[in-house]
């Protein structure tokens, strides 16, 4: 949002999420909402990635660790199925990783200027655990 | 409506606290968030007498600090309804971050100030130190002298301070005791028509409105708070005065009563001027009639309104006076005091030659009596004599040992 | 009242809409928003939310931009409880004069505060809110650190955590005061509900707040929430360092219904060394130094204390 002259915003600091009537917002996802530009969710932390999630619905199972414990909201399930990464508001700490208990995981780390395509081709195979 | 009404007599006798408690209860207050302090105390407790009597409808919270008094005010009133609390002194002190947050989030909330010295050392009686405390804060600030006054300020401050144009906080002051605790003829108005006087609660940026979820209280840098500042400065200098004056002469049409950013008396022809506020203005009233009958043109201004402070009006009232004294109830440390600043302030770049001296008084409760008064204008009156102040610039008035003179 | 959300399982959590949005301004891997996420998405109810100054805060609503999906109000750092239970108050005033805009909702209304804004400067405005009892649900995101302000010790920082106002150095093994047994002494409020929760026991955490919604009256929730900035961890290890510090026992799991109804909600199914815990952060590295070695075994005793405090309590319901 660009800086406005001091006669042109609301009094008070305030800020609105919406346009318009919110209607029933927990029920409501994401891409039906209509956000004001003053959402975060319209800005992104894209820049602030080093290495990124790159995921491989090969092997995921629908098991939603990702979705709980991604800090960012990054995480895109629908339906009880994860579909995809929100990178406009990923910051890359790697948790989904972490806690993805998929063999081989379904969400690794690679550097933000890798290429999903290449990576995925490439995805490493099933780890045997030594005994 | 679920309450009562309360039946008053065209004047009742009550003091400033049961005055504002009682103007509390007519304007039908929503939510009270508030603390007890000496001499504060009763208005809170007549507005909770009030809800166990079924005479009002609301919420009174007896927090547990003056600070979260103004914290649940700002809370409630950011909900989206009418709030008021009263405090004093340490407690407004307590209260002062606050302050500052409840104008800055725009925040019609009305506080009652019961005038009384700050401590150290601890004292319950009037000055006005808590009064002057909050003057930057970006509130604004109405002074009754009266329990008149007190009660009927309160509607003005709420039609005021609830306007969409305005939204900002108001205090409403009175002097701790003197108005306070002192019992005087008030002229009431019945409650129906007390309450058309500030009308429904109108919310704005309410967070109760969950069709439209809104944001108070963000973080401002380098980047924004200067014109978010800007702007309740812009605001308290272009739109509050107007509505000030907008609400007087409402309250003038539907009462009789005429209130005046500056409070002018016997200004017109008057050689010498006593400016000062709260009690002492009645008492410099009097004094000044008398002196008018030594030959000497003695007038009053008193400041009605503190903030936004009405600079261009006192310049106008001040506007060929010869000499000029400004009382201020609170100690300067280590400066020439609020008042004295304001009015040369007010008058440096006019064409005024008044001579402008500086008393500092009644710290503590300490009484400013007719004798200290007649002895002042008999001071400016030597100086008008003299063509130029013939004393420091800066007396204290009633303070025991060596007389006490600066700058 | 409202019906409760239906959560049987992740999968049914996970269609959840969420109100609290991304692009937020905290740390990458910090724990405060998974508990955020996991509070607010376990309502569909109306939310008025207010938070204390702190991480959280000034992360998520920096002019022109908020990260929140539902009314929410920060006035200061000591009263984030104080402004919740304000609007909670002209609620109850609206209600009863006809007044509310949408009359048919049931909202809930919630303050988060961190360790520094609940322990230390707002203790007394949460102890007045459990005090009076708002129905309102106040929640500590206890990373056990000022973080916001550089990492400066408050009164949750544990025995021997290096903070920069108790530094471990040449003589010194940093803090030497034990953490406020917060939830004890809300709990000692006899309020409705208090309980310890952390992210990574979701489920358990859920339950919790919804328990603390239904329940008429004032709730007090204290979050694990492991910071990877002042712990000195790595950002993905946020979860692994929640595991460690609910199956250590340093962050047991339990609730205190109405002040003398003690539940342990989580008994590990096999109990870490406390030494794991420390081992895994930085703030505890000088104490694997052979000089205060005596220290970890220390931390484990107090731990098995407290361990043993709490299951006397529960089996005495007191």
């Amino acid at each position: 949002m660009a800086n406005t002259g001091w006669d042109e915003f609301e009094i008070g600091a305030m800020l609105r999420t919406f346009e318009g009537e919110a209607g029933d917002i927990a029920g409501t996802l994401q891409e039906d909402r209509n956000y004001t530009q003053n959402s975060s969710f319209s800005a992104s932390v894209a820049d602030w990635r080093i290495e990124k999630p790159v995921f491989n619905k090969d092997f995921c199972i629908d098991c939603q660790f990702c979705w709980i414990y991604c800090p960012d909201i990054s995480i895109i399930s629908r339906d009880k199925k994860m579909i995809g990464i929100d990178m406009d508001h990923c910051k890359g700490c790697g948790i989904c990783v972490e806690v993805c208990p998929t063999n081989p995981k379904s969400l690794l780390m690679f550097p933000e200027q890798a290429e999903e395509e290449v990576e995925i081709a490439n995805w490493p195979a099933k780890e045997t655990k030594e005994k | 409506m679920a309450f009562d009404k309360m039946e008053l007599r065209d004047i009742e006798v009550w003091d400033g606290n049961f005055a504002a408690a009682q103007a509390l209860r007519q304007c039908q207050i929503d939510v009270v968030s508030a603390y007890p302090i000496t001499p504060s105390t009763p208005i809170v407790e007549g507005y909770s007498k009030f809800l166990a009597d079924n005479y009002v409808e609301g919420e009174f919270v007896m927090v547990e600090s003056e600070h979260a008094a103004m914290s649940g005010c700002i809370g409630a009133s950011a909900a989206g309804g009418r709030v008021a609390t009263a405090t004093s002194s340490q407690g407004f002190a307590l209260m002062v971050e606050t302050l500052y947050q409840a104008s800055g989030m725009r925040l019609p909330i009305i506080l009652n100030v019961v005038n009384r010295a700050l401590a150290a050392p601890l004292n319950v009686n009037g000055d006005h130190a808590d009064m002057y405390l909050g003057r930057d804060s970006g509130w604004i600030q109405f002074d009754a002298y009266s329990p008149q006054e007190a009660y009927d300020l309160n509607f003005i401050a709420f039609r005021v301070a609830e306007d969409h144009d305005v939204r900002l906080p108001a205090m409403v002051h009175q002097d701790g005791f003197m108005t306070s605790h002192t019992a005087q003829g008030v002229y009431t108005m019945d409650d129906d028509t007390a309450y058309s006087f500030v009308g429904d609660f109108k919310p704005m940026n309410d967070m109760l409105d969950f069709e439209h979820p809104v944001t108070h209280g963000v973080q401002t840098e380098e980047d924004w708070h200067y014109e978010h500042k800007a702007r309740q400065h812009n605001d308290l200098m272009t739109k509050v005065p107007a509505k000030i004056e907008e609400a007087f002469a409402s309250f003038e049409k539907l009462t009789g009563r005429k209130y005046n950013q500056v409070e002018q008396y016997d200004m017109d022809d008057a050689d010498v001027a006593v400016v000062c506020m709260g009690t002492s203005v009645e008492t410099a009233r009097e004094v000044a009639t008398e002196m008018r009958e030594k030959g000497i043109k003695a007038g009053v201004v008193g400041l009605r309104v503190i903030r936004p402070f009405p600079f261009m009006e006192i310049k106008e009232a001040l506007e060929g006076i010869k000499a000029i004294a400004t009382l201020d109830r609170s100690s300067p440390n280590g400066a020439a005091g609020m008042l004295f600043n304001e009015i040369a302030g007010a008058l440096f770049n006019s064409d005024t030659k008044a001579l402008l001296s500086g008393y500092v008084y009644g710290l503590g409760g300490r009484d400013l009596t007719k004798k200290h008064l007649v002895d002042l204008y008999t001071e400016l009156q030597g100086n008008v004599d003299a063509g130029k102040v013939t004393t420091p610039l800066q007396q204290f008035i009633g303070v025991r040992g060596p007389k006490l003179q600066f700058l | 009242m409202s019906e409760m959300k239906k959560i049987k399982n992740l999968k049914e959590f996970s269609t959840s809409a969420d109100r609290f949005e991304g692009a937020n301004l905290l740390c990458p891997g910090c724990a405060h928003s998974i508990i955020v996420r996991e509070v607010l998405n376990a309502t569909n109810d109306d939310l008025v939310l207010a938070a204390s100054t702190g991480c959280l805060e000034v992360c998520t609503a920096v002019y022109p931009y908020t990260s929140w999906d539902a009314s929410w109000i920060h006035i200061g750092f000591e009263n984030g409880s104080t402004a919740v239970a304000g609007a909670e108050a002209m609620y109850k005033a609206l209600k009863t004069k006809g007044r509310l805009k949408q009359p048919d909702r049931n909202p809930k209304f919630v303050a988060f505060g961190g360790d520094g804004a609940s322990y230390d400067i707002g203790f007394q405005w949460i102890s007045g809110c459990m005090e009076r009892g708002h129905n309102m649900m106040y929640v500590v995101l206890d990373n056990e650190v000022y973080a916001n302000t550089g990492g400066q010790r408050s009164s949750s920082t544990p025995i021997g955590a290096n903070a920069t106002t108790s530094p471990a150095g040449r003589v010194s093994y940093g803090e030497t005061k034990n953490k406020k047994d917060i939830v004890a002494i809300m709990g000692a409020h006899n309020i409705p509900y208090a309980a310890q929760v952390a992210p990574n026991k979701w489920k358990d955490m859920v339950k919790k707040i919804q328990h603390g919604m239904e329940v008429d009256g004032p709730v007090f929730i204290n979050a694990v929430s492991p910071c990877t900035t002042e712990w000195k961890f790595d950002p993905k290890d946020t979860m692994h360092l929640t595991d460690l510090a609910t199956d250590t026992l340093v962050f047991p799991l339990y609730e205190i219904i109405d002040g003398h109804e003690l539940n342990i909600t989580y008994r590990p199914k096999n109990v870490i060394p406390v030494e794991e815990y420390l081992a895994a952060q930085g703030r505890f590295r000088h104490l694997f130094k052979d000089e205060y070695k005596y220290l970890i075994k220390e931390w484990q005793e107090r731990v098995d204390a407290n361990w043993a405090y709490l299951n006397r309590r529960e089996e005495a319901r007191v």
